[in-house]
């Protein structure tokens, strides 16, 4: 499974939707569930799907899903 | 004096004032009031809704809300704010007690009942307008209820004028204050905020939540925003994703209320050395007395443990369970006198209002005590503490010792019936540990607290109820 799609899936999870409705531009408020906490949860289960940390500075510019998988692919890259 | 009066006569004093902001809009005093108006006229020309009705008005953030409320407020309905989340339950329980005329709003799970857009309210023509009296009722807010139905807690236009101005007075608020509304604005926390904003003649930055740092730290720059309200939650998830960046805003941010949830010294100490200059208020109250004391973090930094000492125009006392007033020092229930407590139970009879009361001091359910610097300090709500063989054990002392064990993320405590001791301490446990180590979790327990404090049972689960506001629900976990 590449990036995007685990990206796509742990997004989706959180959100109890399908992952068909989400989209690279879906983004924190889009979903009622993605709220501060299920950000929260976004990135910590991001982190941990691929052993990575990301540092306060870096989670700020988390805002989409598109923002997330270029961070990743840079970590891991 | 009602708050809708006060903002009628600030849009005469200065009509052109920006009152509120919401994205790009810009909303003046005179505007606000036209707006207010128009809303207040459709209620009052609308023939199914009548003076001392209840409409359910539902939003996380919405300038509309503003504009309904008060006007809502003028027609002489009585506002239910709720939150667009609400689930269907609890929608279907508040609206049998409430029996609304009218729900308007954003509400997700509405179910079969017809939820009006804002976008259909405002229409009304000019009526004449009257301005609320002092003891009528303006709001009816649900409690979150931990057993049982939700209570509907009466709110007077006094108790929310008297509750306003203590808050202001305390704060030190001023008309040149631009404050970032990042809470939801249907929560009592959230209106309370917009409601001292809009008296004083400052002005209201509407975000509605914390979760993109981007746009809170975005809208502080744009707007120089002066000052925020938050739970302590909020400040735990504000330093997770954006680091010490605050600081960065240290002379501009005049204030911050803090709400009523537990905060730990050291998260209250990281706050007050990355805003050396600001005034960072933490209130306690509940939605019966809202902001019933307050603690200035950096005046009174040896008494941070404390809750504070009691809001302006407002009187706390400790009283034993026959109503006999405890000594300084001795613990018992934190009682509160002042025009912010509430006017009575929605659709409960007189007489169980005033079972709430030791003479004319409210009970908060809250067990704490006074030093002899009249600071008040909350140990645990009266219905969670723990009775083990008649030693009252506060749930949030074994909590606080419990998450210092490596792997325990979090814990709730409760009381379970034992035939020998009447309760002993069970936890709940969020974490990497198993029941494989309940043993030697019971082991360093030994060395944190006082036998009788050590959880008899403990169970692992994978989250703690709480409320919106960050608050753990214990009884819940009964």
């Amino acid at each position: 499974m590449d990036v995007k799609e685990k990206i796509f899936e742990i997004v989706a999870e959180v959100c109890e939707t399908d992952v068909a409705n989400i989209t690279g531009e879906s983004t924190i408020g889009d979903f009622p569930q993605w709220d501060s906490m299920g950000h929260l949860t976004i990135l910590s289960n991001v982190e941990e799907a691929f052993d990575i940390n990301f540092e306060p500075e870096e989670m700020m510019d988390l805002e989409d899903v598109d923002d997330i998988v270029n961070a990743v692919e840079e970590k891991i890259g | 004096m009602s708050i809708e009066e006060i903002i009628y006569k600030n849009a005469l004093a200065f009509p052109e004032k920006i009152a509120i902001i919401s994205g790009d809009v810009r909303i003046s005093y005179h505007d606000l009031w036209d707006r207010i108006r128009q809303s207040a006229a459709y209620f009052i020309s609308n023939p199914k809704i009548h003076k001392g009705d209840r409409i359910i008005l539902s939003a996380s953030k919405s300038i509309d809300f503003v504009y309904n409320y008060f006007g809502a407020h003028l027609a002489g309905l009585i506002c239910v704010p709720i939150d667009p989340e609400t689930n269907a339950t609890r929608l279907a329980r508040i609206v049998d007690s409430a029996k609304p005329s009218l729900i308007i709003g954003e509400l997700r799970n509405h179910g079969d009942y017809h939820v009006l857009p804002f976008e259909d309210v405002l229409m009304g023509k000019d009526v004449p307008i009257t301005f609320p009296k002092d003891e009528e009722i303006s709001d009816l807010l649900f409690t979150t209820g931990t057993t049982g139905l939700p209570k509907g807690v009466e709110l007077s236009y006094k108790n929310q004028f008297s509750a306003a101005e203590n808050i202001n007075t305390f704060i030190g608020n001023s008309s040149d204050d631009v404050e970032l509304l990042a809470l939801p604005i249907s929560h009592s926390f959230g209106l309370g905020r917009m409601r001292c904003v809009l008296s004083k003649g400052a002005t209201l930055v509407m975000l509605g939540s914390f979760a993109s740092m981007k746009k809170f730290f975005g809208e502080m720059e744009r707007c120089k925003v002066t000052g925020f309200g938050m739970v302590p939650a909020s400040w735990s998830y504000i330093l997770k994703m954006s680091g010490e960046k605050i600081g960065q805003f240290a002379s501009q941010l005049k204030y911050i209320e803090i709400g009523s949830a537990f905060m730990s010294k050291e998260n209250k100490e990281k706050l007050m050395s990355l805003l050396p200059h600001t005034r960072i208020c933490m209130h306690y109250g509940l939605t019966e007395a809202s902001r019933s004391t307050f603690i200035s973090f950096h005046e009174d930094k040896d008494y941070l443990d404390s809750v504070g000492k009691p809001s302006p125009h407002t009187f706390v006392k400790i009283f034993d369970e026959k109503g006999n007033e405890k000594p300084n020092g001795e613990q018992g229930e934190i009682c509160v006198k002042g025009n912010h407590v509430c006017s009575g139970y929605w659709d409960l009879p007189l007489s169980s209002f005033h079972e709430d009361f030791h003479k004319d001091y409210f009970k908060t359910g809250d067990w704490g005590f006074k030093d002899d610097k009249g600071f008040i300090y909350m140990i645990s709500r009266k219905k969670e503490i723990i009775n083990v063989g008649g030693k009252k054990v506060s749930p949030i002392e074994v909590e606080e010792a419990l998450d210092t064990i490596e792997g325990i993320e979090e814990s709730a405590c409760i009381g379970v019936p034992d035939a020998v001791l009447g309760e002993v301490v069970k936890a709940f446990i969020v974490g990497r540990l198993t029941a494989g180590d309940d043993e030697s979790i019971k082991k360093k327990m030994n060395g944190l607290v006082e036998n009788y404090k050590v959880p008899a049972f403990i169970e692992h689960i994978d989250s703690i109820p709480k409320t919106t506001s960050g608050k753990i629900q214990r009884l819940l976990l009964k």
